[in-house]
């Protein structure tokens, strides 16, 4: 035991993760100042929130860090049934904005139970699928059941509604039960399953529709469905090779939706060029080699399982916010983890890399410092 | 079932990582390919949605006369406009400005709401009310000054300016014809906008100067231009005709100097009037020109040498020939007469002859064509007609009939430009000139930019010919029907013509076209040009009785603001103490019997009418003092109906002449204003086609 404690966590996922934030508080402030300006009064609105989640966000990894990640596994049903109570709460005494109640309020503190969900579905799965690790090819309790409880974390999302963040939590339980081991033809049954899922949700709201038509040609309504998407391009496109400069983003003034949150890859792609956009890019395919390198090396299963859950959190997340920002994928509303403007995103992020830290400390060899 | 395998759980993480190894290689590409393959693209779209051009207007430039006297010049009103995404309050902002700009509030709701950069609220608003505006202080709304068109002359020569309307766009005339030079190019800010449009902070703005328009300047002389305008007015009003025509040329040149146009209008309330009161009918319109088409024929008869300027006629009254008839537009005829006392007396039946017989269809068409009918003179001005001049060998049947009737100007159309025109090339040696408005144009500091030379179209008949027939025309005016078209000391010579207007039902209407063509002075011709008075009212409606005193009130004064000398020909009687017989054709019973007093000579009236028709002995013989001169005069048009003078005091001009023209009276305009006193008196019974004289003054 007393190995274990001396071993060192993963160095070069701390400095990419700080790499990242630094990036995310940079772009974060030059994205918003002008917004927070003209409608807050305060240019410094956004990045001081930002600040303040970041700081919460870096105890919270520092705690991580240094508690044995063995110590979540037990947490695993009561952080779940915490998540689908903070969910149901979010539907019936959430904070309401753009037509969706996605938060929760305490005072001068907004949180997302969706975003708490998913790190607690994580460890959750983890958790489970190590226990039932010989059950891992039986449909019912090795797939059904966990499959199930997923179900209901993602259901009580789309309620909200919040379509981006489901499919992230539906994305990383596909690729967590992947992970584990579960039978391939049980996965291709659910992604066979997701196409019936697909089109029920456009009955329920045709605008998903438009966004899937708008993607395909953004031409046909430049002014309406395929505004977000026009004005992605050409901020990405404007940036050239080395981008316009720090600060120097036109497309941030109102032509860009959210572009301190979902859109704020565009503006660095704007201001810093390809090269800033593909620095970003090799700093979270860093952190997938790294974080899947921890999870191979984890003691135990349960350790190798959360790690890879942590890093699939944050690299498909990641993958799928650029992917829409350059019109690879249909606009689906998801952050980009570490760098777009969200306290709550923000420092449950941190925490799962603070988990993550954890865990490579605890697989690292005892040659490695 | 399959069983636990740490192998898979190790291999199945590793190809996670090569999972989105791939995904991110996809993304990478996707990201080169915007960045730097379509970078460049994408920017400048980017840059062009951003960009949003505030117009800096270009001065329009000015139009000024042949002495730089402006005619039209730019002015800087004030002009109220909105920046809709700056306007916080819509309701409060239209209800502040809809009273202050006479605007309908939905109106200005709807502009202000528009999702454009900018909108013009109104135009051409007074100082006083900028300034109110400017006193509202509404977010996004702001004035900004626009030139605007001002013809500091009102009327004057409108028909040659034409106008520029609202946006200062050339719609008429030579506004119109010069846009592209007096129109300028418009500059511009480019300001980068957000979506909202409102300026970028820090972004780069782009001063584009507007380059301003050229000048132009006229060959119109703006005090010739004056006195045509005042004479045709009172003309048209006297003669109740619908509408007259004076057109001035310089002719060694062919630079206008005076079109008028009545009915007039006043460019800078252009849309008071209907359409067709601002066409130019100069250039636009084409008449049948009757006699004064007679200068051709007879410059063509004699530069063929077909007819002499003694050979003598017979008039054959009732020409029975080519199939038709050809008769005297006198009854009783002219009996035998010279080639210049046929033209003199402007005999129908001698021209016939000259141009069916003498001249010949294809030869005759050579010198109508020779002198520029039937086909455009390519004047600056926008949409001139060709007129009509049928070709030889048209019609197979009465052809020679045809062309004999154009040999007294019946049967052509042609404009009165073409007609001004051909009597140039007349007073200019043969030489046909083509006609200008424009001089010169110049930029703005008054440089020369192009300058416009003399263009002469063709030698149309010899030099030789040309000063022959001024000496015939010369002769129209001293011994002729021309008798009222002559200047004291400026040598008039010129040709009447009456011509009658084609019925739409085909034949002629009783509408008639009384013109006169001339210049002056004979032996150095300084003004060429033609008077022309359509649909005249009065009766009888010659050419010579009404036209050509116009003719020579305008030449008159024109030459006198020229300068031109005065000279008297003294004659001097063979046989001392005798006298000459004056020239009173045409004129007023009273100033025939006048002049003939003058003259200490008695007068021998018969019939009736009020117009000398032919007087004996002819003008221009000697003859001892006392001796009887017997005056025939035009047969009023019906019996000498007596009617009773009306009342017209206290009207306006216009109504005055309409009052007085409904009983068949013909008005004489002293002063202008309203009227004041009439003589004869109202109630007077007095001859139908008597001259009411009425004294115009205004109000007090």
């Amino acid at each position: 035991m007393a190995a274990r404690i001396m071993k060192r966590p993963d160095a070069l996922i701390f400095a990419v993760t700080m790499a990242i934030l630094a990036i995310g508080i940079v772009m974060v402030f030059s994205a918003s100042y002008t917004t927070a300006n003209l409608e807050r009064g305060d240019a410094f609105y956004f990045i001081k929130r930002q600040i303040a989640w970041a700081a919460i966000g870096l105890c919270f990894m520092l705690f991580a860090m240094r508690m044995d990640y063995r110590f979540w596994r037990p947490l695993a049903w009561p952080g779940f049934l915490l998540s689908l109570v903070l969910l149901a709460a979010v539907l019936m005494v959430g904070d309401e904005a753009m037509g969706a109640q996605r938060r929760l309020v305490f005072g001068p503190i907004g949180v997302q139970p969706s975003e708490i969900a998913k790190l607690a579905m994580v460890n959750f799965l983890a958790a489970y699928l190590t226990a039932k690790r010989h059950e891992i090819g039986k449909f019912t309790t090795g797939f059904l059941f966990p499959l199930a409880t997923v179900l209901l974390i993602t259901l009580l999302v789309i309620l909200e509604p919040d379509l981006g963040t489901s499919i992230a939590i539906m994305g990383i339980a596909m690729l967590m039960f992947f992970a584990a081991g579960t039978p391939m033809r049980y996965l291709l049954l659910l992604a066979s399953g997701a196409i019936p899922a697909v089109l029920v949700l456009i009955k329920v709201a045709p605008y998903r529709l438009r966004r899937l038509t708008a993607f395909i040609n953004p031409w046909q309504d430049p002014l309406d469905s395929g505004w977000n998407i026009i004005q992605s391009l050409l901020a990405v496109g404007s940036g050239g090779l080395f981008g316009l400069g720090l600060g120097e983003s036109r497309q941030k003034f109102h032509y860009l939706p959210e572009q301190h949150t979902d859109f704020i890859f565009a503006v660095l792609a704007e201001e810093l060029g390809f090269i800033g956009g593909f620095f970003l890019i090799l700093l979270f395919l860093t952190l997938a080699w790294r974080g899947y390198r921890a999870a191979l090396r984890a003691p135990d299963l349960y350790g190798c399982l959360l790690a890879s859950g942590i890093t699939t959190m944050i690299v498909l997340q990641a993958a799928l916010n650029i992917a829409v920002v350059i019109a690879l994928v249909p606009a689906t509303g998801i952050t980009l983890p570490l760098v777009s403007s969200g306290g709550s995103s923000l420092s449950i992020t941190l925490a799962g890399i603070g988990v993550l830290l954890n865990i490579s400390a605890a697989g690292a060899k005892p040659g490695e410092a | 079932m399959k069983k636990f395998s740490l192998v898979t759980v190790r291999k199945r993480n590793a190809m996670l990582l090569l999972l989105f190894t791939a995904i991110f290689t996809i993304i990478t590409l996707k990201l080169f390919y915007l960045d730097v393959i379509m970078g460049d693209r994408l920017f400048a779209w980017a840059l062009d949605q951003r960009r949003g051009a505030i117009p800096i207007l270009a001065d329009r430039g000015d139009i000024l006369d042949r002495n730089l006297t402006p005619l039209a010049v730019s002015m800087s009103t004030d002009a109220v406009y909105a920046i809709p995404a700056e306007v916080e309050d819509v309701a409060k902002a239209a209800a502040d400005l809809a009273p202050l700009l006479d605007l309908d509030y939905d109106w200005l709701v709807e502009r202000l709401s528009r999702k454009q950069r900018m909108v013009w609220l109104k135009l051409r608003v007074d100082p006083d009310t900028a300034k109110k505006v400017r006193e509202l202080k509404l977010d996004g709304i702001d004035i900004t000054v626009r030139p605007q068109r001002f013809y500091p002359h009102d009327q004057l020569a409108a028909h040659v300016i034409g106008f520029a309307g609202i946006e200062n766009q050339g719609l008429e005339g030579l506004e119109k014809q010069y846009e592209q030079y007096l129109k300028g190019i418009d500059g511009m800010l480019l300001q980068e906008r957000d979506a909202t449009g409102r300026v970028i902070p820090g972004a780069k703005e782009q001063r584009i100067a507007p380059l301003d328009g050229h000048d132009l300047v006229l060959t119109i002389d703006h005090v010739i231009q004056y006195i045509a305008e005042r004479e045709l007015a009172r003309a048209v009003v006297e003669t109740q005709s619908e509408a007259g025509m004076i057109l001035l040329v310089q002719p060694q040149t062919g630079e206008i100097l005076a079109s008028a146009v009545y009915p007039t209008f006043n460019p800078n309330d252009y849309q008071a009037v209907p359409a067709e009161y601002r066409r130019n009918r100069i250039f636009t319109d084409i008449y049948e020109p009757g006699s004064t088409f007679k200068v051709v024929t007879g410059a063509a008869a004699l530069e063929t040498g077909v007819v002499t300027l003694d050979e003598t006629f017979v008039d054959p009254v009732h020409l029975n020939k080519w199939g038709g008839w050809v008769n005297c537009w006198r009854s009783q005829g002219h009996g035998v007469q010279t080639f210049v006392e046929a033209t003199e007396n402007s005999c129908n039946p001698v021209f016939a002859i000259l141009a069916a017989d003498r001249l010949g269809p294809k030869n005759f068409y050579k010198y109508i064509t020779g002198f520029g009918f039937g086909e455009k003179t390519g004047i600056d001005f926008p949409g001139e007609r060709s007129g009509l001049v049928p070709k030889p060998g048209e019609i197979k049947h009465g052809e020679l009939l045809q062309w004999a009737n154009i040999g007294f100007g019946q049967g052509v159309a042609v404009t009165a430009l073409q007609m001004a025109m051909m009597v140039s090339a007349i007073a200019n040696k043969g030489k046909l000139m083509k006609p200008r408005l424009v001089k010169e144009i110049r930029d703005r500091n008054g440089r020369v930019v192009e300058s416009f030379q003399p263009e002469m179209v063709r030698q149309v008949i010899s030099e030789a010919t040309a000063m022959d027939f001024a000496k015939v025309m010369r002769s129209v005016v001293v011994n002729g029907s021309g008798a009222r078209g002559e200047v004291p000391g400026y040598r008039v010579a010129g040709k009447t013509g009456t011509a009658q207007i084609p019925a739409a039902t085909g034949g002629y209407s009783d509408d008639r076209v009384a013109s006169f063509i001339g210049f002056a002075p004979v032996d150095d011709p300084q003004i060429a040009g033609i008077v022309v008075l359509y649909k005249i009212g009065v009766r009888p409606a010659y050419g010579g009785t009404w036209a050509a005193p116009v003719f020579s009130a305008v030449v008159g004064d024109a030459l006198e603001y020229l300068g031109v000398e005065r000279l008297f020909e003294e004659k001097i009687p063979v046989t001392p103490g005798q006298v000459f017989v004056p020239n009173v054709v045409n004129l007023p019973k009273e100033e025939a019997l006048e002049m003939l007093r003058k003259a200490r000579l008695e007068a021998s009236v018969t019939g009736s009418g009020q117009f000398v028709e032919q007087q004996f002995p002819k003008p221009g013989a000697e003859v001892p003092p006392g001796t009887k001169v017997h005056l025939a005069f035009f047969s009023d048009e019906g019996d000498a109906e007596m009617v009773v003078v009306p009342d017209v005091r206290g009207t306006s001009l216009r109504d005055a002449a309409v009052e007085l023209g409904r009983v068949g009276l013909v008005i004489v305009v002293e002063g202008s204003g309203m009227a004041k006193e009439q003589v004869p008196p109202p109630g007077t019974l007095v001859p139908k086609g008597e001259r009411v004289y009425v004294k115009f003054a205004l109000p007090q």
